[in-house]
């Protein structure tokens, strides 16, 4: 059995391109993602700054409506703005835009769940030590929620690899891409099977990673 | 003027049809240097009273005065200012989890602004304070609920407040760790010249170190006093059944499964009277027969405090004189049933 012509230049070309897109906004999610958890946390009614709850209600209206579209429809839906701010719709480049968005969405969910797992009596235990909002947050919140806004992250990650590979269908390059167009269109199973496990190994070795860390900062 | 002081406290919780009063006016003073007591059963507003205290609660209406400045105008900078005069330990602690013994003492240090290079020796010496230096690397998790208590206080004594407040420290404790943290608040107390305000539901606790006590019902002070007096004459249903609790007496013969012979008497005594030959006393001058149908000293505050339950039998004339006698003495009777017939 002959491999496709070019199989292994178009599996590294693909996975550095899928590498980019999903490291990039990853890096891009977390930045605002986490943020964003923090205040979906502080500012619900009766949290620290719970004063602020309309600022809750809105921010979580936004999130659910950026969440409820699927992936795909809303890559396409922003386009032309895409298009706008880097000159074209298509590659990776363009694709971490819609990524990004998506996953911050998705990010603010899951680190809010972890954050909320906090007991409210540690959080009032430093507002009665006259601890000051921010140095909640930070020295309280963030610390004591740490194994579960790892986890987070790699579930936040694992869920960017699955939508950049969505995103190459519609010409965002990388294994998703390659996948569809080699491996489904000209039916060259090699390349489609070989899509598939490189997919496979990163998500374990990805899922393995985040809870080995998470498990280190379990006291 | 007193260091602690709430002005007709009302505190309500939700609104509309679903409201609780949690606090209905309480008034409340508490002097400098003493360890005040508040008891009262599940649900009373313990809690809410001394979470009150420090602005975690905030009151519907009504004042708290903290050395003389009124907590509930403050702005959030002063209330931070005014919180870290008082600390405050908790019923499950509230550690935390991602910090060693020592980081969590050294918390409100760094919260506080102290430079680095003072908050270490600072810690050292706090966790010696409560005796658990060897425990400075432990997580919260390597700690039993007593020692957790112990970096609990550590860490409400780390910024030198004048105040502590305790709501139910010792609740989740069992017997004899909760007398070692008892203990401890009282050293402490005594070593750094604090104020302690504590909330419990039991009286064994109010008895092992308090100064005073107020007895909460349905959001309201129902009783407050020096805490021998509440013991020795409790003066709300709710305070009795809370002494009860303590000195675990029955109030009827019934309960004692015996016909008494003459009338039912029960001693409330403290202190020295324990030395008085009372019962050849009875006997020799009034000639009465006193039989001890119960009795059981117990500690309050560190003196004794007694209770005897005695059958006093004889002629009229002698248990009258005899009870005149008791009554003379310095002691609590109560007389429980008069032998009517005899
Ligand atoms: N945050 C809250 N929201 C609504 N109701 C509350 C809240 N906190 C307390 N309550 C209500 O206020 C009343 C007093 O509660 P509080 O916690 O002060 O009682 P407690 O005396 O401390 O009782 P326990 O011994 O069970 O701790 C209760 O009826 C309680 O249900
Ligand atoms: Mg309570």
């Amino acid at each position: 059995m002959t491999l496709t012509p070019n199989f292994w230049p178009m599996l590294q070309t693909a996975s550095l391109e899928t590498l980019y897109m999903v490291s990039v906004s990853a890096a891009l999610t977390t930045l605002l993602g986490l943020p964003l958890g923090v205040a979906l946390v502080v500012t619900r009614p009766g949290h620290i700054v719970g004063r602020l709850w309309r600022v809750n209600s809105s921010l979580g209206a936004a999130i659910n409506a950026l969440r409820s579209v699927p992936f795909i429809i809303f890559m396409v839906a922003i386009l032309d703005w895409v298009r706008l701010l880097v000159g074209t719709g298509i590659g990776p480049t363009a694709v971490i835009i819609p990524l990004t968005l998506a996953a911050t969405a998705f990010m603010a969910r899951v680190a809010e769940s972890a954050l909320l797992e906090v007991p409210h009596g540690v959080i009032e235990a430093a507002q009665s030590a006259g601890a000051t909002t921010w140095q909640i947050i930070w020295h309280v919140l963030l610390p004591e929620a740490r194994p579960g806004l790892i986890q987070a992250v790699t579930i936040t990650v694992i869920n960017l690899i699955g939508c950049s590979a969505m995103a190459g269908a519609i010409g965002g390059g990388g294994l998703g891409d390659l996948g569809i167009r080699y491996g489904y269109q000209r039916h060259l199973l090699d390349v489609l099977w070989a899509t598939v496990l490189i997919l496979m190994v990163w998500v374990q070795v990805i899922q393995s990673l985040g809870d080995r860390v998470a498990d280190h900062f379990r006291s | 003027m007193a260091l602690i002081e709430a002005r007709q406290l009302v505190k309500t919780f939700g609104d509309g049809q679903r409201s609780v009063e949690a606090l209905r006016g309480v008034d409340l003073a508490v002097e400098e240097g003493e360890i005040f007591g508040v008891i009262g059963l599940s649900g009373a507003g313990k809690s809410t009273l001394i979470r009150c205290l420090n602005r975690l609660e905030r009151p519907t209406s009504g004042q708290v005065m903290i050395e003389g400045r009124d907590l509930t105008a403050m702005s959030e900078s002063e209330l931070r200012q005014s919180r870290r005069r008082m600390g405050m330990i908790f019923q499950h602690f509230d550690l935390l989890s991602s910090r060693t013994a020592a980081g969590n003492v050294s918390f409100p240090l760094e919260t506080a602004g102290q430079p680095q290079k003072l908050i270490k020796p600072r810690v050292d010496e706090l966790l010696e304070l409560v005796g658990l230096t060897d425990k400075a690397g432990a997580y919260p998790s390597q700690l039993s609920g007593g020692q957790k208590q112990r970096v609990g206080i550590a860490r409400a004594l780390a910024v030198r407040p004048r105040i502590l407040l305790c709501d139910e420290a010792t609740s989740a404790l069992d017997p004899r760790t909760t007398k070692s943290i008892l203990a401890l608040i009282e050293d402490v107390k005594n070593r750094l010249g604090l104020t302690v305000v504590l909330i419990t539901h039991q009286m064994a606790v109010i008895a092992q170190i308090c100064d005073r006590v107020a007895v909460m019902d349905n959001g309201r002070i129902v009783e407050s006093g020096p805490v021998i007096e509440v013991f020795t004459r409790p003066g709300h249903p709710t305070s009795q059944s809370f002494v009860d609790e303590v000195i675990n007496q029955t109030d009827s013969a019934a309960g004692l499964g015996c016909q008494p012979k003459g009338d039912l008497v029960r001693l409330l005594y403290t202190g020295r009277l324990a030395r008085e030959p009372l019962l050849s006393t009875l006997g020799q001058r009034f000639q009465v027969e006193a039989a001890i149908l119960q009795g059981r000293v117990d500690q309050i505050k560190g003196a004794p405090f007694g209770t005897l339950l005695l059958d006093l039998a004889g002629p009229e004339e002698g248990r009258r004189q005899a009870l005149a006698y008791l009554k003379s003495l310095e002691l609590t009777v109560k007389v429980l049933n008069h032998d009517a017939d005899a």
